[in-house]
């Protein structure tokens, strides 16, 4: 068998050929592991992108306690990722790495983490910050200090940022950080309000940018959705439409997401949006109309305990086709609106 | 006449006792509704909290309810009785909390008829309020009632951050 041939069959093996209830389902009862693979195709006129991958992870809950099963199941997908036929030349991770926001937490999702091969760049999400408001996260993985981040890769620019930010609840009540951090863990829970990245990460963006070519694709990562899919449960970010704007400028841009904990997407303006499944839980979908229905994933089995959750990776390809940023998930079995969306 | 007295007199009683049923019972009063419904909600809230994790028999891995089932979505107990693959037979809306509460949170069952199921009861079938009975099943994804703001039934408000309401 020739290399490309066994890196095929490794790779199809890898995203599982046989599908009983949906897009997560094909993915964990083929490989035994939760793990999705989206393509991401883009080509730009110039061609100036090289090909590549690279792989996105989110949402991992970490309890504290010893082999909890969402500590296996991120080492599982860390597994998976280290065993890609393609390596991927960088990971993402989305935030929600710890559930309580806990140092031991923290500390254990470091320490699963650090067993990925590639390079690991990460945000934050709601879990890891607000028992002490990003202290022990910043230190862990923080970027120069700091929860967000940007940088060229092979021709594309990428950008992180803290899209978890909400307003102070807690000072006039005066809470404990703990009471704080309960309050914000429950997704439906009523007192943190909606949240977004805040003035000076706008500020930063637009400076980010400024000087970027609008021809050079842009793939933006935040915890929550910059679109407003459902405020309730926070699957939104308030100042996404000026981040929106301050993007707006590039003929190609790529959100990707974690905190829905399940395949969702959408296209506003020139944002093509992925949320990605989780490696922990799956969340059911809200009560709203999608705009595209049918990449909607079935409803997970709960008595598999990895359906419905998975990791992303995306390839960028090279070339010059014409074709706008579009996506694959799950290649060798798509839904009709995905088989619409490859060609 | 024998027959009209009859007829007359079972004509009487049939008012006399269609008159007694309905009144058999003092209507309820305002008060009564009331009490009648705060008990309930009593129990939905305890719901609330057990779904959110109050009760730590019910998991020995951190996990709760409103892990998996937000506002109680998902949770669909105007869909029962309905098959459930795992078991391979029909269940009950509680068999199949207890076996949330076994399997993926690791916890102990409730006792079907105890308060604390009651309580998990009574908070998921007031989050579904107004939907169809729809014994069906689980495959599809369904959607859960939209909340506009609070816990989704009447409580009394922490008055914290966005909580006001």
């Amino acid at each position: 068998m020739s290399t490309s041939n066994s890196q095929e069959h490794n790779r199809r093996q890898f995203l599982g050929l046989t599908g009983k209830a949906g897009l997560s389902t094909i993915v964990a009862s083929a490989a035994g592991i939760n793990l999705g693979v989206f393509d991401l195709v883009y080509a730009q006129s110039g061609g100036q992108v090289q090909p590549f991958r690279f792989a996105h992870l989110t949402d991992s809950h970490l309890f504290s306690g010893e082999d909890h099963k969402f500590d296996r199941q991120l080492e599982d997908s860390i597994d998976q990722i280290n065993s890609m036929a393609i390596k991927p030349d960088f990971v993402v991770y989305g935030g929600d790495i710890a559930q309580n926001g806990t140092e031991d937490q923290l500390v254990k999702g470091k320490k699963i983490l650090s067993k990925l091969d590639a390079k690991l760049i990460v945000i934050p999400g709601e879990h890891d910050w607000y028992l002490d408001m990003g202290k022990v996260w910043t230190g862990l993985y923080g970027t120069n200090d700091k929860a967000y981040w940007s940088f060229n890769h092979k021709g594309v620019h990428f950008i992180g940022m803290n899209s978890i930010l909400v307003q102070d609840f807690w000072t006039a009540k005066q809470l404990s950080p703990k009471e704080r951090m309960t309050a914000m863990e429950m997704l439906e829970g009523p007192i943190g309000g909606k949240w977004g990245v805040g003035a000076e990460q706008l500020d930063w963006l637009k400076k980010d940018v400024a000087n970027l070519p609008s021809n050079m694709p842009v793939v933006v990562f935040t915890h929550s959705p910059l679109w407003d899919y459902y405020p309730r449960w926070n699957f939104q970010t308030a100042d996404a439409p000026q981040i929106r704007e301050i993007l707006g400028k590039f003929a190609n841009v790529t959100s990707v997401h974690g905190h829905v904990h399940q395949t969702i997407y959408n296209k506003v303006g020139n944002m093509t949006s992925i949320g990605a499944m989780s490696t922990s839980w799956p969340w059911p979908y809200p009560p709203v109309t999608l705009k595209y229905p049918d990449s909607q994933q079935r409803r997970a089995d709960p008595g598999n305990e990895v359906d419905g959750m998975g990791t992303l990776a995306m390839d960028f390809k090279g070339g010059s086709a014409s074709k706008i940023v579009t996506y694959q998930p799950f290649a060798d079995s798509l839904t009709p609106f995905l088989k619409n969306l490859k060609a | 006449m024998n027959n009209q007295l009859l007829t007359r007199t079972y004509f009487v009683l049939c008012v006399c006792f269609f008159v007694g049923s309905a009144f058999a019972r003092e209507p309820f009063t305002a008060a009564e509704l009331e009490a009648q419904n705060k008990a309930r909600l009593k129990l939905v809230e305890l719901g609330y909290n057990e779904w959110h994790g109050s009760n730590p028999s019910m998991s020995s891995n951190g996990l709760a309810c409103g892990n998996c089932h937000p506002d109680g979505a998902a949770s669909n107990p105007q869909t029962f009785p309905k098959w459930n693959s795992s078991m391979n037979k029909v269940v009950s809306w509680t068999a199949m909390a207890n076996w949330c509460i076994q399997n993926p949170q690791a916890g102990k069952a409730l006792h079907p008829d105890s308060e604390e199921m009651l309580a998990l009861q009574a908070y998921a079938f007031a989050m579904h309020e107004g939907k169809p009975i729809q014994p069906g099943l689980a495959t599809a994804q369904t959607k859960p009632i939209a909340v506009s703001y609070g816990k989704g039934f009447p409580s009394t408000p922490s008055g914290i951050g966005q909580d006001i309401k």
